[in-house]
């Protein structure tokens, strides 16, 4: 028999071509000093990885990738290697490794590493972006898309609530860049988020929603931490989010047939 | 609007040597198999000994515990070999066909009655071609379905068009459509691809419904449609046919006797062009490519690229041959690779777009083959497990790149519930 493409590795790929052009803008504007970020990121995840393999035999993956580009580009800043390499460690393994690798994880582990590092190291700073990198998360949602890597719902409804929260004045440019860049690196993970079709189209608005809420009454944080905080909520909550729009699916089935 | 309409399910990049003119030609191949449906282990009677000479329609076999229901031979022919199972389970009655022998001719005066009608769908041969939901297989003789759907459409890459299969016998379809309305209280759906209206001639309005379906797979299978129009339950079985085998009982009806022969296409990599054949139930895959074949290794499958099986006859409900180039094994991993990474087995599925629109938007892809995987039966049955087979999730299965074993997690569950609710 004939078979297909889409196993766990190559949707791994396409998720890492998509993320080219943000990774390829980052890395132009952040030079050298984004660059050896990226390698010591890099470098503790495959250590993780390899780890995990050898004690229980779990297949590395190519999206290791795609979580060392979200910590190295969302990351505070000046914490040192020891620091990071904590915080990556912890967001590795209790964020997906212990779960049996990707595609079994409930939590983006780049998410956990951001929380972790942000609640754990609250003094140091917090990212700030030029705005071709966040244009560049245009591009890499589209291609996302496009190969059907990452969920069309999610980032469309969370386009379309952030552009309202914009224009009615709760967002501030800023704000609507980097949860741009945090909507493509971690919220739309196609494991982590919804995976019901309603429950995707709820998932975008809900991390818009809070953060609106962190913008409007979150004094003092930087937008990046707001945006990684809204991603780590949108997490948590997605399999609510699912659960309900699954009661509903099935709730609308029994009253047109009087059974599921 | 139509602009705007979006059809959910896949194209699929199937490489095609279909040329010239679809006018089928007529393929009788020399050696024909009478198999069991799919998925079922069937304990027979052998009625003819090896070496008999029988007429088409004539039986060959029947079932031990159900003797009205038998297994006819698709041509007049010579019994060549007898196979069963250690338990009189039917492996395959070989025959040689032998030009000019007669045909068997059912007596059709009680036809006119729900059991008349039964016992001719039996005794003729044609009761193997219904299938029933949930579980699959034939239904048993006494079986009263909640619903029949018929095929007149069918998506799957490479099929023949039902349309084609009904152009000329439009009467038979009529009249088969209104017979199979004997058979159930509920309604006989008519799942077709646009086109004229295939029900002009029906004359029993009311309780035949002609269904809309879409182009692209997996939209015109079976199970998606029960699964819409009326899911089967443990309590609610709903059988379905194709659109041919109805224009075949009208056909019975009308002469007595049972057409044998069906539209069936012989495609794939491994053929040299592709074609559109009439051929026997049964037919011998061999006898139907081996003029056609290109030189090299191949594989015969009966049924599509993505859901056929290796076999030497074409299995009783199928329609496509598939000849696809046989690959060399993979070759052996390293041991150390194996030990580091086939424990992590089955590996996870990822939500994608292409899973979603394996399912053609029917329910819940990634919920269903995640309760799949984890063999979580209560919340697969809510999603409606009990609608689909494996031809059903092939193509999702096709999708994952055949990692996840859709086909064998399904007919597991499938088990598994009916022992439980059996007990």
């Amino acid at each position: 028999m004939m078979r297909g493409i889409w196993d766990r590795e190559m949707v791994a790929v396409m998720l890492l071509v998509a993320c080219l052009p943000l990774a390829g803008f980052w890395l132009a504007y952040g030079g050298t000093e984004a660059l050896v970020r990226l390698v010591l990121v890099v470098l503790v995840l495959v250590v993780w990885h390899l780890v995990f393999l050898l004690a229980r035999a779990q297949p590395p993956s190519l999206v290791a990738g795609i979580t060392a580009l979200a910590i190295a580009m969302l990351a505070p800043e000046d914490l040192g290697v020891f620091r990071l390499t904590l915080g990556i460690s912890f967001g590795a393994v209790v964020g997906e490794l212990i779960f049996g690798g990707w595609g079994r994880n409930v939590v983006n582990p780049a998410t956990v590493a951001l929380s972790f590092l942000g609640f754990g190291f609250p003094g140091f700073g917090w990212p700030e972006f030029v705005a071709p990198v966040a244009w560049a998360a245009i591009p890499a949602a589209l291609i996302g898309i496009a190969a059907g890597v990452m969920p069309a719902g999610v980032l469309l409804s969370a386009v379309l609530a952030l552009a309202a929260g914009f224009w009615a004045g709760a967002l501030s440019v800023t704000m609507v860049q980097v949860a741009g860049i945090v909507l493509v690196l971690l919220v739309a993970d196609p494991v982590t988020s919804a995976a019901t079709t309603l429950g995707r189209w709820l998932n975008g608005p809900l991390f818009a929603g809070l953060v609106t809420l962190f913008a409007l009454h979150w004094t003092g944080a930087a937008p990046v931490q707001m945006a990684v905080a809204a991603a780590l909520l949108t997490s948590l909550t997605a399999p609510l989010l699912d659960e309900a729009a699954l009661s509903l699916w099935l709730a609308k089935r029994r009253r047109r047939h009087g059974r599921t | 609007m139509t602009l705007l309409r979006f059809d959910p399910g896949l194209t699929l990049p199937v490489p095609t040597t279909f040329t010239g003119a679809p006018e089928p030609e007529v393929v009788l191949t020399e050696e024909a198999g009478v198999r069991a449906p799919l998925g079922q282990s069937l304990r027979v009677t052998p009625l003819v000994a090896e070496d008999d000479l029988v007429a088409q329609g004539a039986p060959v076999a029947c079932l031990r515990d159900a003797p009205e229901i038998r297994f006819v031979a698709p041509m007049p022919g010579r019994v060549a070999r007898i196979g069963l199972k250690p338990g009189r389970k039917l492996t395959e009655i070989v025959l040689f066909r032998e030009v000019g022998g007669d045909v068997l001719r059912h007596p059709t005066d009680e036809a006119g009655s729900e059991p008349g009608l039964r016992r001719l769908m039996q005794a003729s041969g044609l009761w193997p071609w219904l299938r029933r939901r949930p579980f699959g297989g034939m239904p048993n003789g006494e079986e009263r379905p909640a619903a029949i759907v018929v095929m007149a459409a069918d998506t799957r890459p490479l099929a023949p068009d039902p349309r084609l299969a009904l152009a000329g016998r439009e009467a038979g379809f009529a009249r088969g459509l209104d017979a199979l309305t004997l058979l159930t209280d509920g309604p006989v759906f008519v799942v077709a691809q646009s086109g004229p209206p295939l029900l002009e001639a029906v004359a029993s309005g009311g309780r035949i419904r002609e269904v809309p379906c879409g182009a692209r797979h997996p939209l015109g299978l079976a199970g998606l449609r029960i699964h819409d129009l009326c899911p089967a339950g443990l309590d609610v079985p709903v059988w379905d046919i194709h659109a041919e085998d109805v224009a075949a009982l009208g056909e019975l009806l009308t002469t007595g006797v049972l057409p044998m022969t069906r539209l069936v296409s012989v495609a794939g990599e491994a053929l040299r062009e592709g074609r559109l054949v009439r051929t026997q139930v049964g037919a011998d895959l061999r006898g139907l490519t081996q003029r056609v074949l290109k030189p090299g290794a191949h594989r015969l499958l009966s049924g599509s690229p993505i859901d056929g099986h290796a076999a030497h006859w074409l299995a009783p409900r199928h329609r496509q041959v598939s000849a696809l180039p046989r690959k060399d094994a993979p070759g052996k991993q390293h041991w150390l690779i194996s030990a580091l990474t086939r424990s992590a087995s089955p590996k996870p599925i990822i939500p994608t777009a292409a899973l979603s629109q394996a399912f053609g938007a029917a329910l819940p892809a990634v919920a269903f083959v995640r309760a799949l995987s984890a063999g979580d039966d209560d919340m697969a049955m809510k999603l409606g497990v009990l609608s689909l087979l494996e031809e059903d999730i092939a193509l999702a299965d096709y999708v994952l790149g055949g990692e996840a074993h859709l086909a064998l997690l399904l007919r597991g569950m499938l088990d598994r519930i009916r022992k439980e609710y059996a007990a």
